[in-house]
């Protein structure tokens, strides 16, 4: 059987040892004064500068980011394209001075002691930070070394894989227009769960950036030392919940966007979707106009071919869902053997395989006010819910979505993308890798 | 039951009986496969559902290929059986996988005869193919203490008939026993050759207990073989199939060439075995499937089978699996040529790619059937 996708690329790319993450982390050390002196606005102006060029259409970053990122991702051209789009709009200088807005209020406070709430205060960055990157959407990378680099530390990463050539084109770019702060960065390619080398890098780190499954985030936690702060991105997943005000037809294609949006693998895309019944909106029908339009997406937005891994998987999935649709009045829509998408209408939740690769199971929903028991047993791992239809019932939905452990309530349409801003599984990115100071006056 | 429940057991029974040696004819095992999907497609409503969906029945069936197939994961979700059965005579489960958090599947078997008729003359020829008797010696646990394991069970029902006698050296827990050196020893001393069964875990388990200076297993006397079963799954240890058997060799001096691996599964009533016993170190990588159990590579995109030799998902038509659901496709990689499968190894569950959570299996903390 064929390989495709994540796993086939980045053959011939040179893996780190534990050696060369012990002398880059020496030499990212000894570039933090010179990134000390500069303006965290000079800084953020720079980094946007690099960012922009993959939205230029001439530009060379961007050409090759385009040409190889479909292999390298394991995505069609298409989205490939829509995703880099998507996710190079927010490293302009004007959504990270933004970010920096956001969390900080007054962002001079990286650069001198400033008065911020009454209090004289100064954050500081680690010395270095070190980002363990799992995951295959692209992008993910970028935007973490952005994160700490604002923040003025200097950076060692491990892009997820599927994800390196972002990560690399971007240092490159840095590399072109401002060697001080690309000396700050680094950009290594190791194979996750090479313990000696994590934990070489998690021993050296000031604050250490961990992303991926549970189990991965217990096990580099677990390498630092007590003294290193660890802020750990585990899996997350996401929902929609779809109110009775609802334009269905609208509702069903912006929900079918973001389930398709990265064939599925964000912790942003949705896996479950409940449709509040009750009102015009019947849940079968709604499933069935998801399907309608996951078909049409196929051609504007085409999923990458699967792996056979994943091939065989949706078979389970799909033949699963079959049977229960015959044993307890569902539906099953696919794409057959031509797409691999999945829409399973299934009245109550109840288990099942994952879904993946652009599956979505719909379920009724009594009421909103209901929610929070059908997403309970997300707990810790629920962070996106996307919504449409609850008109003035929205700030009721966040209130039920936030008990229910949820940390970003969005549109529908707009799940795929958080802006930088965004509180990244409920915190705030920035403030997770700063420290305070606060100095109070003599009286 | 359904009415031809009981007629279309004893005929298999009948013909499991006459051994595994000879191959049936396809005409054969296609009237058999037809008259276990009558059965299965009018007793068991949610086989039934699946098979109206896609509309096959037994009235429009063209070829047993054709008869709608069951995702193995649907072990996990739904009791394949006659809706009016009443209580099992065993119910088996899963060993779940490495993701641990799942839900297990289960395979309930209200005939329990018929599984020891499908297990007896394959095992036979894999292992003993030139003795009638010989002792065993067994690393996987008891099925008194393991009632669900389909593992244990053929262990104890291939004594039973097989044996002089058995020693259980693990227990449920994994514990070994106190008189696994005796055990041992006693073998060796009557020169007889034993038969000696495990899970590849529990021959790693064992070597490693001797490299520790634990007590462990000892050598064997010359002609006794081994059947070794099970991957790695769940497990923290990866050792390669050499490397394994060279450890077992060295701890009781048996061979490669008598070294058999066993392929089956919770969801399969019959079994696969590697015919080195019979054709040398030249049956090694391949499994011989028993004449009612056929196996076919399908394109896991089209479910197409693919060429003979090319890799594909298995998916099985077990005769055995009369109780519950012939028809089962796989997530195992292998190809087949000439009846008889290489695996490839095991893929399952594809982990999620990307940052998000496999969220269903936080759904199914409740899953079981």
């Amino acid at each position: 059987m064929r390989r495709l996708g994540p796993g086939g690329q980045g053959v011939g790319a040179r893996e780190a040892s534990a050696g060369d993450v012990r002398e880059a982390c020496a030499r990212l050390r000894a570039a933090g004064p010179e990134l000390i002196r500069r303006s965290t606005d000079d800084i953020a102006g720079v980094l946007g500068v690099v960012g922009v060029r993959f939205l230029d259409s001439d530009d060379p970053l961007r050409r090759e980011a385009l040409e190889r990122l479909p292999h390298e991702s394991g995505l069609s051209p298409r989205m490939a394209s829509e995703v880099l789009e998507g996710m190079a709009s927010d490293w302009s200088a004007e959504r990270l001075r933004r970010m920096l807005r956001a969390e900080f209020g007054d962002p001079r406070c990286l650069d001198r002691p400033t008065e911020l709430n009454g209090r004289r205060l100064m954050a500081h960055g680690p010395g270095l930070c070190v980002q363990i990157v799992s995951g295959s959407v692209p992008g993910v990378g970028v935007h973490a070394l952005l994160r700490s680099l604002l923040v003025k530390a200097p950076t060692l990463i491990k892009p997820g894989r599927g994800d390196e050539l972002l990560t690399e084109l971007f240092a490159q770019g840095l590399g072109e227009v401002d060697s001080g702060l690309a000396g700050a960065l680094a950009v290594l390619r190791w194979r996750g769960g090479s313990e000696a080398i994590e934990r070489e890098a998690m021993t050296a780190a000031d604050v250490a950036i961990v992303y991926g499954s549970d189990a991965t985030v217990g096990a580099l936690r677990a390498m630092a030392p007590a003294t290193t702060r660890v802020v750990g991105y585990h899996h997350r997943t996401g929902v929609a919940l779809v109110g009775r005000d609802s334009e269905p037809d609208r509702a069903a294609s912006d929900l079918a966007r973001s389930v398709a949006f990265f064939d599925q693998r964000g912790c942003v895309c949705p896996h479950r979707t409940w449709v509040e019944t009750g009102g015009p909106l019947d849940a079968m029908d709604f499933a069935a106009r998801v399907a309608q339009a996951m078909a049409h997406l196929e051609s504007s937005l085409p999923a990458a071919p699967l792996s056979p891994e994943e091939a065989s998987a949706l078979q389970q999935l799909r033949g699963t869902a079959e049977l229960r649709a015959g044993a307890s009045g569902g539906r099953v829509w696919h794409g057959g053997a031509a797409a691999p998408w999945t829409v399973i209408f299934e009245p109550d939740p109840v288990p099942g395989p994952t879904t993946l690769a652009r599956g979505v199971r719909v379920h009724a929903l009594q009421d909103l006010e209901v929610a929070g028991e059908a997403l309970a047993p997300l707990g810790e791992h629920l962070q996106t819910v996307g919504y449409a239809g609850f008109g003035a019932r929205l700030d009721r939905l966040m209130e039920i979505a936030g008990r229910s452990g949820a940390s970003r309530v969005v549109p529908l349409r707009a799940m795929s993308f958080p802006p930088p801003w965004w509180l990244h599984d409920g915190r705030g990115p920035l403030l997770e890798l700063v420290r305070w100071v606060e100095v109070e006056a003599e009286r | 039951m359904h009415p031809r429940f009981e007629e279309t057991a004893a005929i298999l029974e009948a013909r499991f009986a006459e051994g595994s040696a000879v191959p049936w004819t396809d005409d054969a095992f296609g009237s058999h496969a037809f008259a276990v999907f009558v059965v299965q497609y009018e007793s068991c409503s949610v086989y039934r559902s699946l098979c109206d969906a896609r509309g096959i029945t037994p009235a429009n069936l063209a070829a047993w290929t054709d008869i709608p197939a069951v995702p193995a994961t649907a072990f996990k979700y739904f009791d394949f059986i006659d809706d009016g059965a009443g209580a099992p005579e065993a119910t088996f489960r899963t060993s779940g996988t490495t993701r641990g958090d799942e839900a297990r599947g289960r395979h309930l078997v209200p005939r329990l005869s018929l599984y020891r008729a499908a297990l007896l003359a394959p095992l036979r020829a894999a292992l003993m193919p030139d003795r009638g008797r010989a002792r065993f010696i067994s690393l996987i646990p008891n099925p008194v203490e393991v009632p669900d394991s389909s593992l244990s069970y053929m262990v104890g029902a291939a004594a039973d008939t097989l044996a002089g006698g058995i020693d259980w050296l693990v227990d449920a827990a994994g514990a070994w026993s106190s008189e696994t050196e005796a055990v041992c020893r006693r073998a060796a001393a009557t020169g007889e050759p034993v038969v000696l069964l495990g899970t590849a875990l529990a021959f790693q388990h064992a070597i490693e207990r001797a490299a520790r200076g634990e007590p462990s297993l000892g050598r064997l006397p010359d002609g006794s073989r081994v059947m070794e079963t099970g991957g790695f799954k769940g497990a923290t240890r990866h050792v390669s199939r050499d490397e394994l058997h060279g450890g077992i060799t060295s701890l009781t001096g048996i061979p490669a060439e008598r070294i058999v691996n066993e392929y089956g599964m919770t969801e399969l009533l019959s079994q696969l075995w590697e015919p080195v016993l019979v054709e040398g170190l030249a049956g090694r990588g391949v499994h011989r499937p028993a004449p009612w159990l056929r196996v076919r590579a399908l394109d896991p995109v089209t479910l197409h089978p693919v060429p003979e030799g090319r890799d594909g998902i298995l998916c099985f038509f077990d005769l055995a699996n009369l109780g519950s659901v012939a028809h089962v496709l796989t997530e195992d990689v292998g190809s087949v040529v000439d009846g008889r499968v290489r695996l490839r190894g095991r893929a399952p569950g594809a982990e999620p790619r990307g940052c998000s959570r496999a969220m269903d299996e936080l759904m199914s903390a409740a899953g079981q059937p």
